[in-house]
């Protein structure tokens, strides 16, 4: 659905995005994950047409943005990180202005401008001037202004930065409604939790070039080749899992501390479950066995900080 | 393209400026305002029958003068209460329609809606129409409240349903082409350079009104550009009558003119917006190479349409004259082909692998500059045969006018060159300060010419014409014996257009940084 091919953007004697090879399958939502200035919002603008590479070609639903940029444009929705929107407006009016703008069938209009309503839970305020929307309810309806002509491609710039929590699991929710329209979602972050548990894949951006991307269990396996396993256990069993554990291939870096302990595990989950049982045979009164699951943040910190020069 | 009435952006101005609470408030506020408006011409005219009833004696009226003048007075009334609601209307749409289109893109790039508009499929067209009639939509919107009004008024004033007609062509008009300039600005400035931009939206107001004052110059036409030079001839007073303009020494009514010029201009206008409203503010280039050829030729050629001989009346001072206009036409021409660093960067990497690279869109402007020396000067030889019955001309004028050009286009290549130079540093709004370097280093030349003039007038004389392109204008040139100073001149500036061009091919070596931050 998105394509990216040798994409670089330069300014002055800078190189924002360098030879940056991307592409996103339809019905994914991609994360575009990198520090301040890694070149994520360039990369954005000129996937929306915003911005002119320097070199390379961008296809959104196969449709080059920068040969056919009017007709890539019915294609995409953006929203931007810092943004406002017209205050002297009502809120269904807003809507309607960019619906039109989209060149949307006319009877299309009104009842899709109902529906993105409903989706960003704004029914109450349709009639009501934006100027007295609070700050949450203007970014929903900044997303719903990005959904209104039905894109195909919904680009998302650092959607949640300034949102409370309650705004935060709106607007989550909100997405996943674009989702379930069919979009495929590319959204930028440097909030590394708010893209855990909604993306399905995932990329990162370090100094305008993209250093990892892939569906995000591949990468975060690729970020963490061994496992970390925390267990707990009653009474005396030290003895027992010093050797029982101690002695795995599988096994590296344990440390016990009373009646707790963690290692590094290598193996398959066959093999974790088989030490599980080796423990208990051996007289261990196991508490608890579990994997200690990696955040997006941990995983980044580890990729990155091998590129990071 | 869309209709204006379904336009989205004309629609969301429609929407937000004239709800129906301030729409009745607004008409409330003009129907009060002319109601005061013609109170005031009445008491006016009432104190003035009075003054004269007194007087009548002493200023040798007879009675039937005085009763024809009673019966004369409501026409004198309405006619001054139309000419003043007309002139109101001039004033307040044209001063409306500047200011809110000089605001219109700057305005929505500090808001940060700029980006959601270029992001839909409205085309530039679409999006120019929407504003540049949708922005100052209340000030339309006081001008139909006004025109029921004004059309009674001119119709009891006896001024004629054409009278009225012509009016209103000229504020609309001219609003609408004032309004297309105030966005040409809007656009060329960032937010961040607001201030400057409306620095430059009073110096256009001030401009169209006092361009009027150019009917007594040797192109009178160019008073069309204010709509005043159409305008006040309509209400015939004695003190407003003008002479014609003259298109190729015919004769031509102002309103033509005026109508000549808006469309002309305006069409240039228009160009330079759609090739660069939804572009990113770093890429935009208000005219193409070939595009800027073209530009200047058409002020040549329009120059050359408008001139009556007046103060100028021999080849000689016509030709130098028509030479230091297009030195600005050729400056004007430069900053519009100003390129990007990052394209100039791409030229500079791929320029050996095309043939005549240095013509490319991309690269250095002095080719282009040259070329369009070149068309000024042709339509300067074509511009002295076309007067030679009233200017008289002798072949020399070929040589003089040659030598005069070349000595312009040379200084102008230096100071393009350099503001290129600027935009290629870290510099903040590089072409602004560019232009005041270049604004400043002419200052210094001439202060230094000056203090070299108190020890003698040789010595300011050579200091101008070494600094400056102005000791090619000095009286007189028999045989081409210009001052040595003028080619000393001319060498000194052709070696800093070759430094200036070294520095800028340094700073396009290949970019080495990595990732900026937003």
């Amino acid at each position: 659905m998105i394509e990216l091919t040798s994409l670089r953007k330069e300014f002055d004697d800078l190189v924002a995005v360098e030879n940056l090879t991307l592409s996103i399958p339809s019905g994914e939502i991609y994360g575009l994950i990198g520090p301040n200035g890694a070149g994520k919002t360039t990369t954005i603008r000129m996937i929306c047409g915003l911005l002119e590479p320097t070199q390379g070609r961008v296809r959104v639903a196969g449709i080059d943005v920068l040969g056919e940029p009017e007709r890539a444009r019915q294609y995409i929705g953006y929203l931007s990180d810092f943004f406002s929107v017209y205050e002297d407006l009502k809120v269904w009016e807003y809507l309607d202005y960019f619906a039109h703008a989209y060149k949307m069938p006319e009877s299309e209009i009104p009842e899709r401008v109902s529906t993105v309503i409903a989706q960003a839970g704004l029914e109450v305020k349709r009639d009501g001037m934006i100027r007295g929307l609070s700050r949450g309810m203007k970014q929903r309806l900044g997303i719903a202004r990005a959904m209104i002509h039905r894109p195909k491609v919904l680009v998302l710039d650092e959607p949640a930065s300034g949102l409370d929590p309650k705004a935060r699991i709106e607007l989550r929710n909100l997405l996943r409604s674009a989702r379930d329209e069919g979009a495929t979602i590319l959204i930028s972050s440097h909030i590394l939790t708010e893209l855990e548990g909604f993306c399905t894949s995932i990329g990162i951006m370090e100094k305008g070039r993209l250093i990892r991307s892939g569906r995000l269990e591949e990468v975060m396996l690729e970020g963490t080749p061994t496992r970390t396993v925390h267990l707990q256990w009653l009474g005396e069993g030290r003895a027992h899992i010093q050797a029982g554990l101690g002695n795995l291939a599988t096994v590296s870096e344990l440390k016990l501390n009373g009646n707790e302990g963690e290692f590094f595990f290598s193996g398959s989950d066959d093999e974790l479950s088989q030490a599980l049982a080796d423990l208990i045979t051996s007289g261990v009164r196991v508490l608890s066995f579990r994997e200690v699951k990696q955040t997006v943040e941990e995983m980044y910190m580890k990729l990155s900080s091998h590129e990071v020069m | 393209m869309i209709p204006i009435w379904k336009n989205p952006e004309f629609i969301r101005h429609l929407r937000a400026e004239l709800r129906t609470t301030r729409a009745l408030t607004v008409a409330g506020v003009v129907v009060v305002i002319a109601v005061l408006i013609w109170l005031g011409c009445w008491g006016s005219r009432a104190s003035e029958m009075a003054l004269m009833r007194n007087q009548a004696a002493h200023l040798h009226f007879t009675a039937e003068r005085l009763a024809e003048m009673e019966r004369q007075s409501p026409i004198v009334v309405w006619f001054d209460f139309y000419r003043i609601l007309m002139f109101a209307q001039l004033g307040i749409l044209t001063f409306w329609s500047l200011f809110s289109c000089a605001q219109s893109i700057s305005g929505e790039r500090e808001r940060k809606t700029w980006d959601f508009q270029r992001a839909t499929r409205l085309s530039p067209g679409e999006l120019l129409a929407g504003k540049l009639l949708g922005e100052p939509l209340l000030a339309y919107f006081i001008i139909l409240c006004c025109l029921p009004i004004a059309l009674l008024a001119g119709l009891l004033g006896q001024a004629g349903l054409g009278n009225v007609a012509t009016g209103y062509l000229l504020i609309i008009s001219g609003a609408l082409f004032i309004g297309l300039a105030g966005m040409w600005l809007s656009n060329l400035f960032e937010s961040r350079s607001r201030g400057v931009g409306l620095i430059g939206t009073f110096g256009i107001y001030l401009l169209f009104g006092f361009v009027s004052g150019a009917r007594d110059s040797n192109f009178p036409g160019i008073a069309a550009f204010s709509p005043l030079a159409g305008f006040m001839p309509l209400f015939e007073r004695q003190e407003f009558s003008l002479g014609k303009p003259a298109i190729f020494g015919s004769m031509v009514p102002w309103v033509v003119m005026s109508l000549l010029l808006y469309i002309t201009f305006g069409t240039w206008l228009v160009l330079m917006l759609l090739r660069t409203l939804t572009k990113d503010y770093e890429q935009m280039r208000p005219l193409s190479r070939w595009q800027a050829v073209g530009c200047a030729a058409f002020l040549n050629f329009t120059l050359y349409a408008l001139f009556v001989p007046r103060s100028l009346t021999d080849w000689d001072s016509f030709a130098k004259y028509m030479v230091a206009i297009n030195g600005l036409i050729l400056f004007a021409m430069g900053l519009a082909m100003l390129t990007s660093p990052e394209k100039l960067r791409v030229w500079w990497r791929t320029h050996s692998e095309t043939r005549w690279s240095i013509f490319a869109e991309d690269g250095p402007q002095w080719p282009w500059l040259a070329l369009s020396a070149a068309v000024g000067y042709g339509l300067l030889l074509w511009g002295l045969f076309a007067w030679k019955n009233t200017l008289g001309f002798e072949s020399r004028a070929l040589k003089v006018g040659l030598l005069e050009f070349a000595v312009v286009l040379i200084y102008i290549t230096r100071d393009i060159a350099f503001i290129q130079w600027c935009r290629l540093t870290r510099m903040r709004a590089p072409v602004l300060k560019g232009i005041l370097f270049v604004g400043l280093y002419y200052v210094a030349a001439i202060v230094l010419s000056v203090v070299g003039s108190v020890y003698s007038e040789t010595q300011g004389r050579y200091f101008y014409s070494v600094l400056t392109p102005v000791g090619v204008f000095e009286p007189g040139p028999p045989n081409l014996h210009f001052p040595v100073a003028v080619f000393v001149g001319m060498g000194i500036q052709l070696g800093l257009i070759v430094l200036l061009e070294i520095a800028i091919m340094a700073r396009l070596r290949p970019a080495i940084g990595r990732a900026i931050p937003h």
